[in-house]
């Protein structure tokens, strides 16, 4: 691939038993103005070990990840995704944007259609994020839900580990767990919904370089996704 | 280039883009639709981080009418407030949320009260066009409409989702204050193509129910693709629908 195109690493997460198609770029329209020079796949397990890697025809609009997952990685319960994507900068207004469909098939909760993570690259002066984009947040409603809560946290660098801080509020009292990362390892960190009787109000993630990052909520009683979403960066 | 030229034409006519901060509401028997305020973003912004900040949130309906102003003060930067969005006789719209040192993204959530689906809003702006230009967009607006167009002023594609199952809707909204004819093509496998045209009220909505476009959901989940265009600013919100479709659970979320 030449070395003139902008690059974009960005990372998802793929669970087994769930539909999760992922738009290669997001509101293409049928003449594929907006088109990619090149995207490669990666599929990590919890641990780092790559399970296997494949190039997509970047004309291909929607990827099935499961089978994607299934044909280089031959299954696994869980795996972080990564996605790097090389694209002439003046294709795009700002970047490209990966979006996916994520639903368990006979499930009664409803499907979720989210922005996958964009982790590394981009267009610098034009994505918007020059200030520090590795501290982030997100709010919590505050009456009791039957519904668990975590943050999913992967690390896409190639040689270093990483260690992120997950802190999360309850009334005036703050937990923190310190959580480390071999290269492109991840893992799931629970967020209790209560604590001394007080609600979960927010989390926090600190770590020295941005990390692929999203807010997992599942029914208590089916275990089903209903929130799988970024975070927000503190400082804009 | 063609951004340029665009931004000039508007600056001619007369057209002015005032930055408004948006979400989706929608509320069906069973499911709650709430607001979660907060400016927890802005904490370590000079100048942004002390409260108390008083935010204005304004609900619209489909038609475009005002029909909730829900005014709420925020303590701290850390601190939230829920306000529930419904409407007696509306069941779908937006509402606005403004505050002088408001600076973070607001999220909108969506509850059967078991457990909530979110999403944040958008940071966009709302186009005001001179009376002239409206009467003039209106006529031409009308003229293509007999012929089943509209004026194509602005463009937007995305990819909706049909199965057994599952469905994505959208919920279409004029960001303007002249009416939007939105003109929708489906096209499905093996080239089906439906297509429909939809007229805005002035900040008025459209939930576009994708079942009644006639195109028949598989048991596999078929991805098909929507273009829609309109002859003033709009944007969309996907919903997505389970098993139970409308009268189930349902979770928003943006786009570009």
């Amino acid at each position: 691939m030449s070395s003139d195109r902008c690059a974009l690493l960005s990372a998802t997460f793929w669970e087994a038993g769930y539909e999760h198609l992922i738009e290669t770029v997001h509101q293409r329209d049928a003449l594929a103005r907006r088109n990619l020079d090149g995207l490669e796949i990666a599929v990590h397990d919890p641990g780092g070990a790559l399970l296997g890697e494949k190039s997509v025809d970047p004309r291909q609009e929607v990827l099935d990840l499961g089978a994607l997952v299934e044909e280089i990685a031959g299954g696994a319960p869980r795996a972080m995704v990564t996605l790097e994507a090389r694209y002439d900068e003046r294709v795009f207004p700002y970047r490209p944007h990966h979006y996916a469909f994520l639903h368990r098939p006979g499930s009664d909760a409803p499907p979720l259609y989210y922005a996958v993570n964009a982790v590394l690259g981009g267009v610098p002066d034009r994505i918007g994020a020059t200030t520090i984009n590795n501290f982030e947040t997100y709010v919590f409603r505050q009456r009791p839900f039957a519904a668990r809560y975590a943050v999913l946290l992967g690390n896409l660098a190639r040689f270093a580990a990483a260690e992120a801080q997950v802190a999360t509020y309850y009334g005036g009292q703050r937990v923190l767990v310190e959580v480390a990362l071999a290269p492109k390892s991840h893992r799931e960190i629970d967020l209790p919904s209560e604590r001394d009787g007080r609600r979960l109000e927010r989390v926090e993630v600190k770590a020295l370089f941005r990390l692929a990052s999203y807010v997992v909520g599942r029914r208590a009683d089916s275990g089903d996704l209903v929130l799988f979403d970024h975070l927000f960066t503190y400082i804009k | 280039m063609l951004g340029r030229a665009r931004s000039l034409g508007r600056r001619v006519l007369g057209v002015r883009r005032t930055p408004t901060y948006y979400l989706p509401w929608l509320v069906r028997p069973g499911l709650e639709c709430v607001l979660v305020v907060n400016n927890v973003e802005s904490r370590f912004k000079t100048g942004f981080n002390r409260g108390p900040f008083a935010v204005a949130v304004v609900q619209y309906d489909a038609r475009g009418a005002v029909v909730g102003r829900h005014n709420v003060e925020l303590d701290d930067p850390t601190a939230t407030a829920e306000v529930r969005l419904d409407a007696e006789g509306s069941n779908a719209g937006f509402a606005t949320v403004a505050g002088a040192r408001i600076f973070s993204d607001q999220y909108v959530t969506l509850s059967d009260g078991t457990a909530y689906t979110a999403t944040h809003g958008r940071h966009e702006f709302v186009e005001r066009y001179p009376r002239v230009l409206r009467i003039l967009l209106g006529l031409a607006g009308a003229l293509a409409a007999a012929a089943g167009r509209t004026l194509p002023l602005f463009v937007k594609d995305q990819y909706l989702y049909l199965g057994a199952g599952v469905r994505s809707h959208l919920l279409v909204m004029n960001l303007s204050n002249v009416a939007n004819r939105v003109r929708v093509v489906v096209t499905g496998e093996r080239g089906v193509r439906v297509e429909r045209v939809m007229k805005l009220r002035p900040m008025g909505s459209h939930l576009l129910d994708v079942s009644r476009l006639g195109i028949v959901a598989a048991e596999a989940t078929l991805v098909v693709r929507a273009r829609l265009e309109a002859n003033a600013w709009f944007n969309l919100y996907v919903v997505g629908a389970g098993r139970n479709d409308l009268e189930g659970p349902l979770s928003f979320m943006h786009v570009k």
